[in-house]
């Protein structure tokens, strides 16, 4: 793109050097340096115990498997649910799609910590849920300190990224694929699966790697809602710099989720682009 | 005017410019809580004192003595407060000097546990605190640390994470209650571990506390005093306890850093802020304990103090030797017995 608009590419390249410098001088040197400690072995020497050891520990597997079970699951109810949130906004008329796209977005604009201190008081034994429970004479149920907590916040602290991702998707879908897919006798489940799925790969892809990235690296979200109870890969980094000082495996869990972001972002792609030549 | 720069990082420190450079300037580093109070009580006085500036540098302390550390060099923190354990570790990897008490004024007021808690004169305490146990009268008595395992008491507490620094202390009391004192902590963990269901969290900020408490979420769970004046002012019947086994507690110092060239000023602060006149100002502020003994204050600030000659000697405090050496060995047994 850049030999079009500038004539030539060297130009193109040299006006990226000032942002590659900066990026490559303070982010990828430092995190490099960073989580080379993860491969010193005990005696000094590459070594890769560092994550053999991390992958022994049954306590650090759990936490290993209790973060990618949150992360997906928050990713694949995030789409579920994003599909009918950006269906329904992309088929209001202009006025009202944009006063409601505000509301999809507002709680961007809102803390996260008092995203989840609210979620600390509402879920609480005295909170909106518990008390809607106890007129159905429900005894009231713990959720805070549960995987369930963690979920529903990180599921509301993300969400609003996937339907943004895919409200822009869907905007960009020709407007009459739908109503010709209904016409040539397409049942709504059709319709999803051959005509938007396939049109709207792209802002899943982003909307998915936002919200699983998004969901693998919160902090305050699992710190407040799980607790130590409930240690997720970010909140057991934590609490290895800070208490145990044990960079060494801190960096192992750091670069754990880099690989595990990464991962998912290879995932998601693939499945774009295997289904897009199956439906060309 | 506020003449000072409240710096988070080191690298801010090295691009800050040296733009309103006085004669003299201290660097401190102390915990990020209650700076305000600080800055009016302790800082500003100071600096119109002696005419010098006294930038501020606050942070957890695992940073603040990383930071001190990283710099051993060239020391760019002159005085610095931690907990009596931080202060063991640090002097033990040499990143501290003798604290020169003949030029401190005030160093005879002070209780004699905070004289020199380390036993070589690098380290003064400044601030005590008990721990206890509050909990909601209306729901239980607590008198003994092993009541937390009750089954009145079970799905209704919160513990202290063994990597706060109630933790220990309050596992160590918990071990007193089922008769074992050994510093390993594993009786109480063991223990622990068996009721661990029953314990809502493990928690690690004591600021959320308070909150549960309001929620019904919790009805007792071991604190530091510091933290009481939340649970006294939420409308709830909420009593601090006096557990047979009697109270624990902490001990916060303040150090020198080895080598910083700004040792008279810094001596200086320290005496500044040992004095009976701050002290009682940060007592009647709710902000730290005195360690000063002839401050007196009112009922009002007393109550929710850790306060007086008595209280301060029957606290039973685990020794920072007991917490640095086995503070690795806790978090690993932890991990096997109690958050499994």
């Amino acid at each position: 793109m850049s030999s079009s608009v500038f004539g030539n590419r060297t130009t193109g390249l040299s006006l990226t050097l000032p942002a590659a410098l900066f990026a490559a001088a303070l982010f990828l040197v430092p995190v490099a340096i960073l989580l080379s400690e993860a491969f010193v072995g005990p005696e000094g020497g590459f070594s890769l115990s560092a994550y053999s050891d991390f992958f022994a520990d049954p306590r650090y597997r759990a936490v290993f498997w209790r973060t990618l079970k949150l992360g997906v699951l928050v990713t694949l109810t995030a789409a579920i649910i994003g599909y009918v949130a950006a269906f329904a906004i992309v088929s209001l008329p202009p006025k009202s799609r944009g006063r409601i796209f505000g509301l999809v977005i507002l709680p961007l604009m809102i803390s996260p910590v008092a995203r989840t201190y609210a979620w600390l008081v509402i879920l609480g034994r005295t909170g909106i849920v518990n008390e809607t429970l106890g007129l159905f004479g429900i005894e009231p149920i713990r959720f805070l300190f549960t995987e369930t907590a963690v979920f529903i916040g990180l599921l509301q602290l993300f969400m609003p990224l996937m339907i943004v991702s895919l409200i822009s998707a869907m905007e960009n879908m020709p407007s009459d694929a739908v109503p010709a897919a209904r016409l040539l006798g397409a049942s709504w489940v059709q319709v999803f699966l051959r005509v938007i799925l396939p049109l709207t790969r792209e802002g899943l892809v982003i909307g998915g790697t936002l919200v699983f990235t998004g969901s693998l690296t919160a902090y305050i979200t699992p710190a407040i809602l799980g607790g130590s109870k409930v240690l997720m890969l970010e909140t057991l980094l934590y609490q290895r710099v800070t208490v145990a000082r044990d960079f060494a495996s801190a960096s192992v869990i750091a670069l754990i989720l880099i690989l595990m972001c990464f991962g998912a972002n290879l995932v998601l792609r693939r499945l774009a682009t295997v289904k897009r030549r199956t439906a060309a | 005017m506020l003449k000072r720069s409240l710096i988070a990082g080191a690298s801010v420190l090295a691009l800050a410019p040296a733009a309103n450079a006085q004669d003299c300037e201290l660097t401190i580093s102390v915990y990020s809580f209650a700076q305000d109070e600080f800055d009016e009580i302790l800082y500003t006085p100071f600096e119109e004192e002696t005419g010098c500036e006294v930038i501020v540098e606050t942070g957890n302390s695992v940073e603040r003595l990383a930071k001190i550390a990283a710099n051993r060099e060239s020391p760019v923190i002159d005085m610095a407060v931690v907990s009596v354990h931080d202060a063991l570790e640090a002097s033990r990897d040499g990143l501290l000097q003798p604290i020169d008490t003949d030029a401190l004024e005030n160093f005879d007021k002070l209780y004699d546990l905070a004289k020199d808690p380390l036993g070589n004169g690098e380290a003064i305490g400044y601030t005590f605190y008990a721990t206890s146990i509050a909990y909601r009268t209306d729901k239980v008595e607590v008198t003994s640390w092993g009541d937390l395992l009750s089954d009145e008491l079970a799905g209704n507490v919160a513990f202290p994470d063994v990597t706060t620094n109630q933790g220990p202390p309050a596992l160590y009391m918990l071990g007193k209650a089922l008769g074992d004192d050994d510093t390993s902590l594993e009786a109480p963990m063991e223990a622990l571990g068996e009721h661990a269901d029953d314990i809502v969290t493990f928690y690690v900020r004591s600021s959320q506390l308070a909150q549960l408490m309001m929620q019904e979420e919790i009805w007792a769970a071991p604190i530091g005093r510091f933290a009481w004046g939340q649970f006294k002012d939420s409308g709830l019947p909420i009593a601090w306890a006096e557990p047979e086994e009697g109270q624990t507690g902490g001990l916060n110092v303040m150090v020198m850093t080895a080598n910083n060239g700004n040792e008279e000023l810094a001596t200086r602060f320290m005496d500044y802020w040992l004095s009976t006149e701050v002290q009682t100002k940060l007592a009647e502020g709710l902000v730290d304990s005195p360690a000063n003994a002839e401050v007196t204050v009112s009922d009002e600030a007393a109550e929710n103090l850790t306060y007086g000659a008595e209280t301060v000697a029957q606290l039973d405090l685990l020794p920072p030797e007991a917490i640095v050496d086995n503070r690795d060995a806790w978090i690993e047994q932890w991990n096997a017995l109690v958050v499994q």
